[in-house]
């Protein structure tokens, strides 16, 4: 009797157990592409409906071709983070959306990263995109991630109803930029100049960096702009200090900015641009932000973007000077050579792919060759126009530098600075020592 | 949906299938090993699977991260001391440092003060209201830290001069007109870490209140009378009849709360990312891992860790084996 028991038991155990044991196997089989597979699977971190329209165009492109591939495109959360701890477990996606060059070189360092030079066409993406784009993916000579949308930073926004009432010209240049300051102040003292905010949930700092970058760039152009990111350029450097003193001319002085000084570290920058709506009088007539700022303004703004809303481009830093701009974007790289990734790369690096994203989302095509009739407004292409006549397009400087300057030690001591809690030279000179001593 | 929850049974039911037939076949090699063996190594061949788990998944990672701690940020290079060497070199480490030394100095006896002091009033106030009392008290400890921080940081909030200030502080200052305080970018006095303390002992001294209470309530009647009798005030009665005999339960919450304040981390990151000197070391590895993509600094922040709460570790255990044997 007992024996019996006990063979039934053992029975029912065994067959647990290789029931458990299948629907392992099962699983994984069915979930992992091998390298023969036709799924190419990509990972980004972008708005979702900017994934939805490229991805749409993808699928068709795809199906045009009567290709068998099939695409997994995924929106993952803080992709910078992922996909160096999914190349380190060695589970990678093939493709992947990297919106900062230094995670780029990262990638390059641990041999993930795949070039691209024989893959897209590089004499026609020469030609057909803002010199310097190509460049910020380019990583030893060879180009490991190619910008796939974009947007811009080093733009001034204002209240286009209440800026045309009061006559303000667009300066173009930044002497021309500093009369207009004067103008506006003696004008009145309920609207100040400007609005600036550098408080940001997490990472406080990053729109004073912007600010520099933008003075940096237009002062000392191109060529110095990327010896400052490849650390030739020390931060205790004549320019650095030039700069700084520029922006605090503008952010200190007492009446240009509204709330003063001791309000630049609270204000946030999502909400610091609202001052340019507030009625009856603005709370200030011009706020710097980047292209993305369109989405944070009031709701009544944002649906009368064209009649309510002007923009122009930071001026140069003289008249008729050189004109690069600052922006930033997601940079497609490759993490699988394979005839099926390399077909897919090559459609993500054409004009035609944003074609449906442009007119649903915020959407910007880093070609200059892109239809720009495409874009849901007059605000979103002139952004797109600024950035393609611009002379040169130079990555966000703090998303270039490694880490531990790039969204450490920069932001936190222009925190520090502004809030008056540290000297500029002593600022710059923390920011210099945190500079990792072997990028490894 | 039916797919889910069909490989989910399954998975229950080959989880513990697999324990059955392995248990089985540990007391099977148990009872062929011939003579007296068998009988003695039975004990240790059913703890075998237990102690595998744990060492696999716990201290197999704390010597990996041991080692870790001494090679490169992506732990290809051995580099000696360097990752030591540059944490303790930079100022803001320092200020970390010394930031999770003031929250450990203050938070656990604050909790505790404030703790023993609700719970002894709120012994006065008749039944009703020493339920109501606790329970308010009580209510914080259901929101994640996370939550909690969030609200605080609206209660903090500073817009700047002329607008409408939506912060609680700011507003109740503005009806004074005293114009608005950026309480959470002030750190002259460590101000900003303060009030970030005060968010996790808004949490906490729930926690702290009960057992406390429960603690004093338990305190014989007798000794508390003896004391009576004798003469003493009631703050002498305190200080030296029932404190004294509540010793265990003091300690017990001090160690738990220093234990929770060392590791402290949501609070920090959601409020202030660590700007502001507010930085603590939790926060201080997170950047490391996350930002820094520096896994050699993160494993000595870890480390550094690992060999300061050893001490406490060590008082705990001998306590709860002094309490074991009373």
């Amino acid at each position: 009797m007992r024996s019996q028991a006990r063979r039934v038991t053992l029975l029912g155990a065994a067959l647990l157990v290789g029931a458990g044991l299948t629907v392992t196997a099962c699983s994984s089989g069915g979930g992992g592409g091998g390298s023969g597979s036709t799924t190419v699977t990509i990972w980004s971190s972008v708005d979702p409906p900017v994934k939805a329209g490229l991805e749409k165009q993808l699928v068709a492109e795809l199906g045009a071709q009567k290709s068998n591939i099939k695409i997994n495109w995924q929106t993952v959360t803080n992709i910078n983070q992922l996909i160096i701890t999914k190349i380190q477990a060695g589970n990678t996606p093939d493709i992947a959306y990297i919106p900062q060059p230094g995670v780029v070189a990262q990638m390059v360092n641990l041999g993930a990263a795949k070039p691209l030079n024989s893959v897209v066409d590089m004499s026609s993406l020469q030609q057909n995109m803002v010199p310097g784009m190509l460049q910020a993916g380019t990583i030893n000579g060879k180009l490991y991630g190619l910008l796939g949308s974009a947007n811009v930073k080093g733009l001034v926004w204002y209240n286009k109803p209440a800026w045309t009432a009061a006559g303000w010209q667009t300066p173009t240049s930044i002497p021309a930029l500093t009369t207009l300051m004067s103008q506006m102040k003696a004008k009145g003292s309920a609207t100040a100049p400007w609005c600036l905010g550098v408080n940001s949930t997490g990472s406080p700092g990053w729109p004073a960096t912007d600010w520099f970058e933008t003075l940096m760039m237009r002062d000392y152009g191109p060529t110095v702009y990327n010896d400052w990111i490849a650390h030739k350029v020390k931060f205790v450097s004549p320019q650095v200090e030039n700069v700084a003193s520029q922006f605090s001319q503008i952010a200190f002085t007492p009446g240009n900015v509204y709330g003063g000084r001791t309000a630049i570290p609270t204000n946030g920058f999502d909400t610091a641009g609202n001052g340019l709506f507030t009625t009856p009088t603005p709370k200030c007539w011009m706020y710097m932000q980047g292209s993305f700022i369109t989405g944070f303004f009031p709701a009544s703004v944002q649906k009368s973007l064209d009649t309510s809303v002007g923009v122009f481009y930071f001026p140069p830093a003289t008249e008729g000077g050189q004109k690069p701009v600052e922006g930033g974007g997601d940079m497609i790289t490759m993490l699988n050579d394979t005839p099926n990734v390399e077909t897919v790369v090559k459609l993500l690096a054409q004009p035609q792919i944003g074609n449906d994203a442009a007119p649903t989302s915020s959407f910007i095509s880093p070609f200059k060759n892109f239809n720009a009739s495409l874009y849901p407004n007059n605000t979103t292409r002139s952004v797109a126009s600024i950035m393609y006549s611009a002379d040169d397009f130079l990555f966000d400087a703090s998303d270039a530098m490694p880490a531990q300057v790039g969204a450490g030690s920069f932001w936190s001591q222009m925190v520090a600075w502004i809030g008056n809690q540290v000297s500029i030279n002593q600022a710059l000179a923390n920011i210099d020592q945190s500079w990792p001593a072997t990028s490894s | 949906m039916l797919v889910k929850a069909l490989t989910a049974v399954i998975t229950v039911a080959a989880g513990i299938g697999a324990a059955f037939v392995l248990y089985w076949i540990l007391n099977w090699i148990s009872e062929h090993i011939p003579g007296d063996w068998g009988r003695r190594i039975q004990p240790y061949l059913f703890i075998l699977p237990a102690l595998a788990a744990i060492v696999v998944y716990t201290v197999y990672p704390a010597v990996l991260t041991v080692i870790n701690s001494f090679k490169d940020n992506f732990s290809r290079h051995w580099i000696g001391l360097a990752n030591y060497r540059a944490l303790f070199g930079s100022d803001a480490f320092r200020s970390t440092l010394f930031n999770t030394l003031l929250w450990i100095l203050i938070v656990p006896a604050a909790c505790i003060i404030m703790g023993l002091t609700v719970a002894v009033l709120a012994d006065r106030l008749g039944p009703r209201g020493e339920k109501t009392t606790k329970t308010i008290i009580f209510l914080p400890m259901a929101v994640s830290l996370v939550g909690a921080a969030t609200v605080w940081r609206f209660i903090y909030d500073a817009e700047p001069k002329g607008s409408t200030q939506i912060g609680l502080l700011n507003a109740i200052g503005s009806i004074f007109h005293k114009g608005p305080v950026a309480w959470l970018d002030t750190s002259t006095f460590r101000l900003n870490s303060l009030l970030l303390m005060v968010i996790l002992l808004w949490a906490q001294v729930g926690f702290s209140m009960v057992l406390l209470s429960a603690a004093i309530k338990s305190v014989p009647t007798d000794t508390i009378e003896a004391a009576r009798i004798d003469g003493a005030s009631e703050r002498q009665i305190f200080a030296r009849v029932v404190v004294p005999q509540i010793r265990g339960t003091i300690v017990t919450i001090f160690i738990t709360v220093t234990i929770t304040v060392m590791k402290i981390f949501d609070v920090v990151y959601v409020t202030t990312g660590g700007a502001f000197n507010t930085d603590v070391l939790g926060n201080q590895f997170w950047t490391q891992i996350s930002t820094y993509f520096n896994y050699g600094a993160a494993s000595a922040i870890v480390v550094i860790f690992m060999i300061a709460v050893i001490p406490v570790m060590w008082y705990q255990v001998k306590h709860f084996q002094t309490e074991e044997a009373t």
